[in-house]
């Protein structure tokens, strides 16, 4: 049976893709106690990685909007294994750290992160609301025009 | 009655910013057991961004501590909300990450971000003693020239 969150997912048109490999020696989360952290994610689907660039110069700012949506379907993805897969154990999105990669004068990271809060607010209603960092990377793994990562509480 | 950090604020001659909503789809705090979230607060004085600009090019060290500091001060303001307004209950500042936007070849991100981490020994003692990491960013939010987040512990 498909739970609460797996629901809400289909209803808003949102596949998870699968979780993501690690990129290096490291894994792609941890849990002590009720909290988990999650590695840094990217906007992939599964192996292929549909945008690369810089957001400002060759990638549009809704083009990073949408990337940081696609990651954050990445962190569900992790947080599903992490919860065994039932996502309705998530009891809330604590903290989202976001890199956009970008020139040394862009300014508009929270527009672009929020492609990412407004899907988890959309998805998990009050509980995907967060606390947040937001900064400019000049440059990103493989290329890929957002990074995120986060901790959450489950149960 | 005024509580012991509050005395201490007051000793010190520093005035409390308001705590400021999020600059997009987050929150300025999230508790989950005793640990509080910040989320990453910028250099905004009465709803005005202050220090706009890159650190080691137009912003000098002595100005972009007073930023860092600004950012440390707007965090006291959130972990005073997260406690109900009772300063006193916080245990420790566990976390702070500092975010420097500085020039390519910029060193001296610790100089900077200590504007804040001082401002938390002098206002908690040895409970604002801090573990904490300082790099520099390529790119800030709206482009001010630092941007600090923190985690603490609450009782």
């Amino acid at each position: 049976m498909a739970g609460r969150i797996e629901a809400r997912l289909a209803e808003l048109g949102h596949e998870l893709p699968q979780p993501m490999a690690p990129a290096g020696t490291y894994v792609g989360w941890t849990r002590v106690g009720n909290i988990v952290h999650i590695a840094g994610q990217g906007p992939v689907r599964g192996t292929v990685i549909p945008l690369q660039g810089k957001v400002g110069q060759g990638v549009s700012l809704e083009e990073g909007r949408e990337a940081a949506a696609l990651t954050a379907l990445n962190l569900l993805a992790q947080a599903r294994e992490a919860c065994e897969g039932d996502l309705d154990r998530i009891v809330r999105w604590l903290k989202l750290f976001g890199l956009v990669n970008c020139g040394p004068d862009f300014g508009e990271h929270p527009e672009v992160i929020n492609g990412a809060s407004d899907l988890l607010v959309e998805v998990f209603g009050e509980a995907g609301r967060h606390a947040r960092s937001a900064i400019g990377a000049s440059d990103l793994p493989m290329g890929i025009p957002v990074e995120i990562d986060a901790v959450i509480e489950v149960r | 009655m005024a509580g012991k950090i509050e005395s201490r604020l007051q000793e010190l001659g520093i005035v409390l910013p308001e705590a400021v909503a999020a600059l997009a789809n987050y929150v300025p705090w999230v508790q989950s057991g005793n640990n509080v979230w910040i989320a990453g607060q910028v250099p905004l004085v009465d709803g005005e961004l202050q220090h706009i600009g890159k650190v080691g090019s137009g912003i000098e060290m002595d100005e972009a501590q007073a930023a860092a500091r600004i950012c440390g001060l707007n965090i006291i303001a959130q972990v005073k909300a997260a406690c109900g307004g009772d300063l006193d209950r916080v245990v420790r500042c566990l976390k702070v990450g500092g975010y420097v936007n500085a020039v390519a070849d910029f060193g001296r991100h610790p100089e900077v971000v200590n504007g804040a981490s001082d401002l938390m020994v002098e206002v908690f003692g040895e409970a604002g003693r801090h573990a904490r990491f300082a790099v520099g960013a390529g790119s800030l939010p709206r482009q001010v020239s630092v941007e600090i987040d923190a985690v603490f512990e609450v009782a």
